[in-house]
């Protein structure tokens, strides 16, 4: 009766975006970033990318409720711009897994080249 | 180049700087990515994948596992339309039977139905299930029941017996092509499996419904799980760290439940011939800790944990992969890679047109 959409897990509204950025109001060079329906996957995912930046004084990630499909990313930067930062982190991300994904499929060739 | 040691008292992290490592310098995680990371495959069937993903942070690792459960689309069952359905099993279990069965159906090749009053041939597959229990005669597909003993059969075949009770199974379903469907779709759609129980029917009961499958992933519902499982482990390393040599040798060698260990003969001109422990298989190892026990009693059993060391790898993932059936599990663990790869470039672009006004931040 009351349970909420199943689509609602992973699909975004017609007037959401996909990530929010909100500075922080009371701390120098912190901001709150907000990635719609995401979970611990990404949410470890970019916060252990983020601390390997040594412009990164902090960053943590929590999702505030089980019902809400969201995830928080809290960054403060020792000077930069928060924004530039997390872009740059997601920069990274992708580049990483552009590697890992050729990577794969030449192993995945020369794995059924020798069988 | 770091380790986790497990002693006694717990474990215990072990950082130690690599020399292969850059001097100080700002050297992006996906260049040390591009440089030292590895991925083989080991073990490779129709069913199950093992994979070794090497020099990757266990962030990267876990998301990867995480995307192979819960993101990989597949096809499932997602709507039933039942006609007649007099057997003694409810139409939503019927239902909710006919969505676990797995489909050989490539997801790629069909696109989200969001609701259901969209659907299409390019969004939706249509299966149909017609089963009527004959009347007094013994079903085609009977199966013996297991605690059956032979000389019952009599009794089984009679009417009332329980060789009258029909099986219906997902060999039953029958796919309905629909629009291009037959043309498009490289092989006719079907389930993995031919032999899935769905339900049984006492004679006279009749099943008539249309099941129409979607696309989904596990986040939305179990069923749209590519995987049965998709685990890792970090490579076991064990470090003799004194040469364990002789009887100590032999007697490490048997303590291990597992035959990791094997031992070597040392061949020397001068003095006789002995005998040394070496680590032959560390991937067997299941960190039993039975080779670091003290036990009072048994020879070397008090001062073993001096000579071995138990870590593992904190950078080095053993990647099982076992498919539910839907995809090849290569092309699971390809697809989750891809997934990650689309999720950030999403976020890039939108970061980067929202630039221009947030930039002043």
């Amino acid at each position: 009766m009351n349970a909420p959409e199943r689509h609602k897990a992973y699909l975004l509204e017609d007037d959401e975006a996909r990530v929010e950025y909100a500075k922080d109001q009371k701390i120098p060079n912190a901001g709150l970033f907000t990635i719609y329906k995401e979970d611990h996957t990404i949410g470890n995912l970019v916060r252990m990318q983020l601390l390997r930046d040594s412009d990164v004084r902090f960053a943590g990630y929590k999702l505030p409720h089980p019902l809400e499909h969201r995830c928080l990313v809290k960054v403060q930067t020792t000077g930069a711009k928060p924004k530039e930062v997390f872009l740059r982190s997601i920069s990274d991300l992708h580049s990483e897994f552009d590697y890992l994904d050729r990577y794969f499929r030449e192993e995945v060739l020369r794995f059924k080249e020798a069988t | 180049m770091d380790f986790f040691e497990l002693r006694e008292t717990g474990v215990h992290e072990e950082f130690r700087a690599d020399e292969a490592e850059e001097p100080a310098g700002r050297r992006s995680y996906a260049e040390v990515i591009a440089a030292r990371s590895r991925i083989e495959v080991t073990r490779s069937t129709m069913e199950e994948v093992e994979f070794d993903l090497v020099g990757v942070d266990v962030s990267i690792a876990n998301a990867l596992r995480r995307i192979m459960l819960a993101e990989v689309p597949t096809m499932a069952i997602e709507s039933v339309y039942i006609e007649e359905n007099t057997g003694v099993v409810q139409d939503e279990v019927l239902a909710h039977r006919l969505g676990l069965i797995p489909l050989r159906v490539d997801p790629n090749d069909f696109e989200e139905l969001l609701d259901p009053e969209d659907a299409t041939d390019v969004n939706t597959i249509v299966f149909g299930l017609e089963v009527k229990a004959p009347i007094n005669i013994v079903a085609p597909n009977a199966r013996r029941r297991i605690d059956d003993p032979v000389e019952d059969d009599e009794v089984a075949r009679r009417p009332g017996g329980h060789k009258h009770t029909t099986v219906v199974t997902t060999k039953d379903l029958k796919w309905l092509p629909q629009g291009d469907q037959e043309t498009f779709l490289p092989e006719p759609a079907r389930p993995v499996h031919d032999d899935i129980l769905i339900t049984k029917l006492r004679p006279g009961q009749a099943i008539g419904l249309e099941a129409h499958g979607c696309k989904g992933i596990a986040k939305d519902h179990a069923k749209f799980s590519p995987v049965a499982t998709a685990s890792y482990r970090m490579l076991p390393r064990i470090d003799l760290v004194k040469p364990v040599e002789g009887d100590r040798a032999t007697a490490l060698k048997n303590r291990c439940p597992l035959d990791v260990f094997d031992i070597e003969d040392i061949v020397s001109d001068d003095g006789p011939p002995a005998s040394r422990a070496v680590v032959a298989r560390p991937r067997d190892c299941t960190m039993c800790r039975e080779c670091i026990r003290r036990i009072d009693d048994v020879p070397f059993g008090d001062d073993m944990a001096d000579y071995v060391k138990l870590k593992r790898h904190a950078d080095f993932f053993l990647f099982k992969v076992e498919t539910a059936g839907q995809l090849a599990p290569l092309r699971i663990v390809h697809d989750a890679i891809a997934i990650l790869k689309a999720k950030c470039d999403k976020w890039r672009t939108e970061l980067e047109l929202s630039g221009g006004s947030l930039s002043l931040d």
